[in-house]
């Protein structure tokens, strides 16, 4: 059987663990911490920029699109909806037209695929809609939200604010706080029971992203069928729900795929030279005790870019991959890493490693440095993925085409 | 030498941890540990008394340390933070107590089936919840009429150990108090597991690992105690011998918490540190070769595994896990929580014995609702509330695989 490690457990690490699960390899798992997916929208951007589909054949033939392989992405985003699906919670839309949905800021978010409760949002269709915030959570200004909306040219018949039924409050309130309680039944018949009346007229709902958290479903439908509209979330400052309820349902698909979970150590990359091709041995875990080697035939980085931890930049003005030291595309010298101004596209935002077409990473000679080493995500050179709203799409594509070119 | 508090600087708001911690997702009593911890700690000159009494709700599970993506060691500042609240008001006679199991061991042993009769009686209860607000339906342990040491004297070896004594296959027990005093049982079988795999077992002097006096925030007596052990084990592991415990808690305390919450980071420290194993991360990494030999017994049973929130902060996975894998028969469920809820003797206390209910409601639906025969877990403390919460027996994931390896 095959052994693999996995670095990262954002979205590009979950899935290639699971995929490399489905696939019969032995999969252990490492991250240092929690991150990238439960500070996102929880949606799967492709290419926000215009449609998808279309954009994607026009790019440069190192942009890990063209790298991946549109294949892959399709292949991918296929695998990802039907384990959404499976754990009743089921992405809509596709990649040949995006969504447009409301943000916190009142500006629109393009995106491929969104999660049910958000994708009710979707400005094309165009059933009037009422932004409301919740008492006690100051995360979301519906009047703010609507305002700017209002200058994006989308009207927002109202904004208004509900109150929740608490008794005491002792401090702010999380996003996270308020969907769990919406968890509890009783909670949810109370919230029912007080919005009923003031919502009357109202079509289409917006409200922040607070929806239930373990039992989100079931919170969405009965309160929509008990108010009898439509209700849309809008997801809020990070963490934010959706993509918690991501992390969450992909985490367990991957345990219950018999992928070892390891949460916690630092990684390095460990070389011994044992083999005469030049392979990776496996990783080495920095524990709370000692350090323990991980051997394995297969190692993936998903450690991600800069701000997720795969890339190190000094103070010296070197830009560092942090597992096994690899080659890094970038500017030499701090001045040429930013635009001079914070709306421009960055240039740290392309930084990351050269890749072939197995996703391998590349050394000055344009080969692979390690043949047992692949890399998916962010860490990948060639793309600004906030610029281009294509972040999640290539997580999901790379990691598709990585584990697809390591176990063949 | 890493300190807590100089961790503060990394700390991006980002919430995740107050997302993920246990406590604060039940109660609004507890700010959540970024908001008493990393934010609270940057605005406190040093020396500065912490001034959120809010504080005193965390458990110190440790999850928000485990989640945190950039290495802000949250439940360490916390833990360091609440001691010294504690220390700066009065201590509750309780506190001391709970926070003694091996001086309440070598007081009860000896009258064993009197103090176990007495411990079990309401009247006894109702009094000792009323005198010393101690959580009337927390499980209390029961003491065992011969200690562990006694009954395996002849294991019992002197520190610095014997320049005779062979390295090679020795093991040095860290049996803690409780299968000392409360479990011997469980600490034969687990010599009995590691001597059948080929190891000679011995137990070298020790005392109470000091974590319920850190958790309690008697520091300067549980850095006392760090010493003695530190002292008495830093002979064996310099000799290569490594130190294997059963409880989780017990042995990251000589992982981790000796080193960076009570400050005592030296050569000694770290050698103990490093050489430390949770008893399946020993069985899994320096065993493996003889467990992959091993033939086990079929066991028709469904179980729930919990891995209690310290075995958690190990930052090793769940190697138990593995090895119950491989029981034929065996159909685990995974447990869907972070903690217990306990924490050691957090639950046993009057004022948080609610939360602490609360923390774990969601595990013992859990098991109610997969109708498994038992539920198994790595911690004493755990195994014994859980128990009590859910009416199941619960078992250290040793005695199954004892049982299938026909020891019992």
């Amino acid at each position: 059987m095959t052994e693999i490690v996995v670095v990262g457990a954002g979205l590009t690490g979950l899935i290639a663990s699971i995929l490399a699960a489905d696939r019969g390899a032995k999969v252990t798992l490492v991250a240092r911490g929690r991150g990238g997916l439960t500070l996102s929208h929880g949606c799967i951007d492709v290419w926000g920029r215009s449609t998808p589909s279309r954009a994607l054949s026009r790019l440069r033939m190192n942009h890990p699109y063209r790298l991946a392989g549109t294949g892959s992405l399709r292949a991918g985003l296929e695998f990802l909806r039907a384990l959404d699906h499976q754990a009743d919670y089921p992405f809509i839309g596709n990649i040949s037209r995006n969504l447009r949905l409301p943000t916190a800021l009142g500006t629109i978010h393009t995106t491929a695929l969104a999660p049910k409760s958000l994708a009710s949002g979707d400005l094309r269709d165009k059933t009037p809609i009422v932004i409301a915030g919740v008492d006690g959570f100051r995360d979301f200004y519906p009047e703010f939200v609507a305002a700017n909306l209002h200058k994006a040219g989308v009207s927002i018949d109202d904004a208004l604010r509900l109150p929740l039924p608490l008794s005491t409050v002792r401090r702010d309130r999380y996003a996270i706080d308020i969907a769990r309680s919406l968890d509890d039944s009783h909670f949810l018949d109370e919230v029912a029971r007080i919005w009923k009346s003031r919502l009357s007229g109202i079509k289409r709902l917006g409200l922040p992203a607070i929806l239930g958290f373990a039992n989100h479903q079931f919170v969405h439908e009965e309160l929509q069928e008990r108010l009898g509209l439509t209700l849309f979330e809008i997801p809020t400052l990070p963490p934010s729900i959706p993509g918690l309820r991501l992390e969450r349902l992909l985490h367990r698909k991957a345990m219950e795929m018999g992928v070892f979970v390891i949460e916690g150590p630092k990684v390095l990359g460990r070389v011994d030279g044992s083999t005469a091709a030049p392979r990776v041995s496996g990783v080495v875990l920095q524990t709370a005790g000692g350090s323990r080697t991980l051997t394995a035939d297969i190692v993936l980085l998903a450690t991600g870019g800069v701000m997720h931890g795969g890339l190190i930049f000094q103070q010296d003005g070197r830009v560092r991959e942090s597992v096994f030291d690899l080659p890094v595309i970038y500017d030499e010298g701090r001045k040429h890493w930013t635009a001079s101004s914070p709306l421009e596209t960055q240039p740290y935002a392309n930084y990351g490693l050269s890749v072939n077409e197995q996703l391998q990473p590349l050394g000055a000679d344009g080969l692979p440095i390690y043949t047992n080493l692949f890399c998916a995500g962010g860490l990948i050179a060639g793309a600004d993925r906030s610029g281009e709203g294509s972040r999640q799409g290539i997580d999901i594509a790379t990691a598709y085409r990585a584990i697809e070119a390591a176990l063949g | 030498m890493i300190r807590p508090n100089l961790t503060t600087d990394q700390c991006l708001k980002c919430n995740i941890c107050t997302s993920a911690c246990p406590v604060a997702s039940v109660t609004d009593n507890f700010l959540g540990p970024k908001a008493v911890g990393p934010q609270a700690a940057r605005y406190r000159y040093p020396h500065q008394p912490p001034s959120i009494p809010s504080l005193t709700w965390c458990s110190g599970c440790g999850i928000c340390s485990l989640v945190c993506p950039h290495g802000v060691a949250v439940a360490e500042i916390n833990i360091q933070a609440k001691a010294d609240l504690v220390n700066r008001g009065k201590t509750y006679l309780r506190d001391h107590l709970i926070s003694r199991p091996e001086l309440l061991g070598r007081l009860a042993s000896p009258v064993a089936s009197l103090a176990n009769k007495s411990l079990s009686s309401r009247p006894t209860r109702w009094l000792l919840g009323k005198t010393l607000a101690i959580n009337s339906s927390a499980p209390l342990p029961t003491f065992a009429s011969q200690s562990l040491r006694n009954r395996l004297r002849s294991k019992c070896v002197a520190t610095p150990p014997d320049p005779g004594l062979s390295a090679d296959q020795t093991v040095a027990f860290f049996h803690g108090c409780s299968s000392n005093y409360y479990e011997p049982e469980l600490g034969i079988l687990a010599v009995t597991i590691l001597e059948q795999l080929g190891q000679n077992v011995i137990l070298p002097p020790q005392k109470c690992c000091g974590l319920p006096l850190q958790s309690n925030g008697l520091l300067k007596t549980a850095r006392r105690y760090a010493q003695a052990n530190i002292s008495w084990l830093a002979p064996f592991a310099r000799r290569g011998i490594p130190i294997v415990g059963i409880s989780t808690s017990c042995t990251l305390s000589l992982k981790h918490d000796y080193r960076i919450v009570l400050g005592l980071q030296n050569d000694e420290s770290n050698l103990v540190s490093s050489s430390t194993f949770d008893f399946f991360e020993f069985l899994t990494h320096q065993l493996a070769h003889e467990i992959d030999k091993l033939d086990f017994k079929p066991l028709i049973a469904e179980a729930m595994y919990h891995p209690p929130c310290q075995l958690r902060s190990h930052g090793i996975g769940f190697p138990a896990l593995t090895i119950l894998q491989r029981i034929p028969g065996l159909q685990l469920h995974l447990s869907e929580s972070e903690c217990c809820g306990i924490a050691g003797t957090y639950g046993i206390k009057q004022e948080k014995s609610q939360v602490a209910y609360d923390v774990g409601k969601t595990l013992f639906e859990q098991a109610r609702r997969s109708e498994v025969d038992f539920v198994l877990s790595d911690s004493e403390t755990c195994r014994w509330w859980i128990s009590k919460h859910t009416g199941l027996p619960v078992y250290h994931p040793l005695e199954i695989v004892a049982k299938a390896m026909d020891i019992v």
